[in-house]
Parts: structure tokens; sequence; C-alpha cells
């Protein structure tokens, strides 16, 4: 990445990338957009603690992956206190479709969101977004033998689940 | 790393050139790995392909906008954000601002080598302070009195915004000399390091936002109007 950009103009090119993996971790493209633009705003606010010559979509990955931890926690709790949702009935489905999501894209989304978080997370980023196992667990905070294992129970889920079909 | 995680850290190209030979050989060997090995490349492929499609989307409105957040400063090019009805901080801030002078104001200071002259029923910067608009540029401060904007208000006049110790206020060009258009005092506590930008004083903005014409003078139109003698 060229360094001479500026953080705005790096950060902007960064948001198809960061979009994608929202949409790996989300249950719908709402959310996902939500996600994206909490860490837009984040990245933002935070700029200084950044410190240019690393690399800036680690950098904003982590911010999405923490933000999205937090959520995941509040909607865990709020959840707990709501009756449960039917599962598989709004899975994946999108109440205000902000992006064309083609079936494809639908199905993939609702499979990811049958995973839990934690082996998620290591797909989104190793299978969706193509980071090698050692960049994810240093985003993480991860062992990468924990990531590794991680992996294989959700790479495996994932193929089962195509079976079902 | 088990047998099942070596497997995948070879598909995923993480293993030693070794290693990695190593594993080939025995998935080209086994018709069950090499069958395995098929299927997750094909899941990781529709995988990724199908999360690729967000890749090609146009990036919506909101997303953009939260790419261009408005300025912490407030932006005197607009002036009706200015002049709209400031948020529940900036009361406060107006609560805690004592207004000196305004627009002639109702208290007049003495004539005595303070920053501000009275002639007839109007003020204008006197000493350091009228010194100090005369010569000071924004892009290189050199006094106790800070330069904040400069600009033409919508009579074509010069103005500047200023911050000394405890207040601060706008000037502009009238007869040769910087008349005083506002003079606020800084809050409790704020004095000695009040800043522009975010900390510019409620009112002063206000003032400025209503009276700029056009855009503020950047380094070198500052320092050409100087040059020029402010005209």
């Amino acid at each position: 990445m060229d360094r001479s950009q500026s953080f705005d103009d790096q950060l902007a090119a960064l948001v198809p990338r960061l979009r994608r993996f929202a949409h790996a971790l989300s249950r719908n493209g709402a959310d996902a957009d939500d996600l994206t633009q909490a860490a837009i705003e984040r990245a933002l606010r935070s700029q200084e603690q950044w410190q240019p010559g690393t690399r800036l979509d680690s950098w904003c990955y982590r911010i999405m992956r923490n933000l999205w931890i937090d959520t995941a926690r509040a909607n865990a709790r709020k959840s707990a206190r709501e009756a449960p949702e039917e599962e598989g009935l709004s899975v994946g489905e999108d109440p205000r479709p902000r992006i064309e999501a083609s079936v494809d894209l639908q199905r993939v989304m609702a499979a990811m969101t049958r995973l839990p978080d934690e082996q998620r997370e290591v797909v989104a980023l190793i299978l969706v977004e193509g980071f090698g196992y050692r960049e994810a667990s240093e985003m993480l905070g991860l062992p990468i033998g924990t990531v590794s294992s991680r992996l294989v129970r959700g790479r495996t889920a994932l193929l089962a689940m195509e079976g079902e079909r | 790393m088990n047998d099942d995680e070596k497997f995948f850290a070879w598909l995923d190209g993480e293993l030693a050139p070794a290693e990695a030979a190593a594993m080939e050989a025995r998935v080209a060997a086994d018709p069950r790995l090499s069958a395995m090995a098929a299927e997750h490349r094909g899941m990781q492929s529709r995988l990724s392909g199908a999360f690729d499609s967000v890749l090609e989307a146009p990036v919506p409105d909101n997303l953009q906008a939260a790419l261009r957040p408005p300025a912490e400063v407030i932006d005197f090019n607009t002036k009706k954000r200015a002049r709209s009805i400031p948020s529940l901080p900036q009361w406060a801030a107006i609560a805690a601002t004592l207004a000196l002078g305004f627009f002639g104001g109702t208290m007049v200071p003495r004539n005595d080598g303070g920053p501000v002259a009275v002639q007839g029923d109007t003020l204008y910067a006197a000493s350091a302070l009228n010194h100090a608009l005369d010569t000071e540029l924004a892009s290189a401060p050199t006094g106790a009195v800070r330069i904040g904007l400069t600009y033409r208000d919508q009579t074509g006049e010069i103005c500047r915004s200023f911050t000394q110790a405890t207040s601060s206020g706008l000037a502009c060009r009238s007869g040769g000399r910087w008349k005083l258009k506002g003079l606020f005092a800084a809050p409790e506590g704020q004095s000695g390091d009040y800043r522009m930008a975010a900390g510019m004083d409620p009112n002063l903005a206000a003032l400025v936002g209503s009276t700029m014409a056009g855009e503020p003078f950047d380094a070198a139109q500052e320092r050409a109007a100087k040059e020029t003698g402010w005209r």
C-alpha cells in the first residue's frame, strides 16, 4: 500500500474488504453494514493509535473483530432475556437488504452463522479473507495451534452443512 | 499439530517445504485423503466465491458518509451549522461564558493601555492585541495572542478571530483600525490554555459563522493580506 496515501484514503480503499469480513461474521447484510460503519468510525477516531509502517488492514480487521465480539456478547445477553427465535427462521434473511444479496451469499452467511463464534472468526479470516495462520493468530491474540484446531472444526462443520442440502 | 491439522495446514499452504512434500505424497497415495482434499478445496472456493460478491457491490451511502465525518472543528463554510441551535455541551459553555463586549458592548473598558480602546461608541483593538492583529500569522504563532481564522466578511473587510490568555474575540478592519466585533471571556479553568479549534467559544463561533463570506484564508492568503495591510 502506498504509504504517501492519507490514512483516510487507505481506509476508504479497505472498505470493500472490511465489508466482506463483516458479512462473514454477521447474521445478515444489515448487521454487516452496521458493523462496517462502526469499525470505520472507530478506526477514524483512534487513528493516532495506528503506527504508520504497520499493516492498516490487520489493524482494521482487529477493530472490527473486537466490535463484533462486543456486539455478539450484548446480543447474547439480550436474547437470553427474550424468547428465543425459532432457529433458521431469521438466519441469513435480510429485512433491509443493502446489497443485492445473492442466493449463494445468503446460503454461506446462514452456514457461517451456525458456527460457534470462535470458529466463525477463524474461518472468516483464513478461508474468506485469505490471511495466513500466523497473521490470524496475531489479530485474534491466540496461539497458532488454537487457530489451527478451530479452523479444522469450523471447515469440517461447513462441509457437513453443504452435505445436508 | 495432529494429523488432521497437518493435512489442512498442507491444504492451506502453511507447511514448510519438506513437510509439505511429504504430505503431498501421502495424499496422492491415499484415495480417501485425495477425495477429502478435493471436497474441502471445493467448499472453500464456493465459500470465498460467495463472499467475494460483497467486494463488487457498491459501497452504500451510509458507509461513504462514515468515511467523511464532520470535522470536530466547527465548519465555518457551513454557516447554517454554526448558527444552528447549540447542542448541550455548547449551552454549558455559553452559560459559563461572560460576554465582555458584543457589537459595541454594554461594558465599556477604560483606555488604560489594555487591549481595547474606546472611541465614541466603538471598541477598537489597542496595544498588544492591535499589534498581534497587525502582525501575527495563524500559521506562525509567536506571541501571547493567537490568531485563529482570517477571512473576509460580507462587507468585504478582513476579519480575524483571536485568543489571548483569558478571552477570545473577533476584530474586523474598519477605517484602517481593528474594530472589535466581539470579546468573550474564557470559561473558568480554561484560561492560559484556551485553544481555537474544538475549544472555540460557541458565541465566537456563531459570530464568525454569521459574518464570514466565502472561506477562511489559507496560510498564503493570510500572508498576502498582511503584506498589503489587511485591505
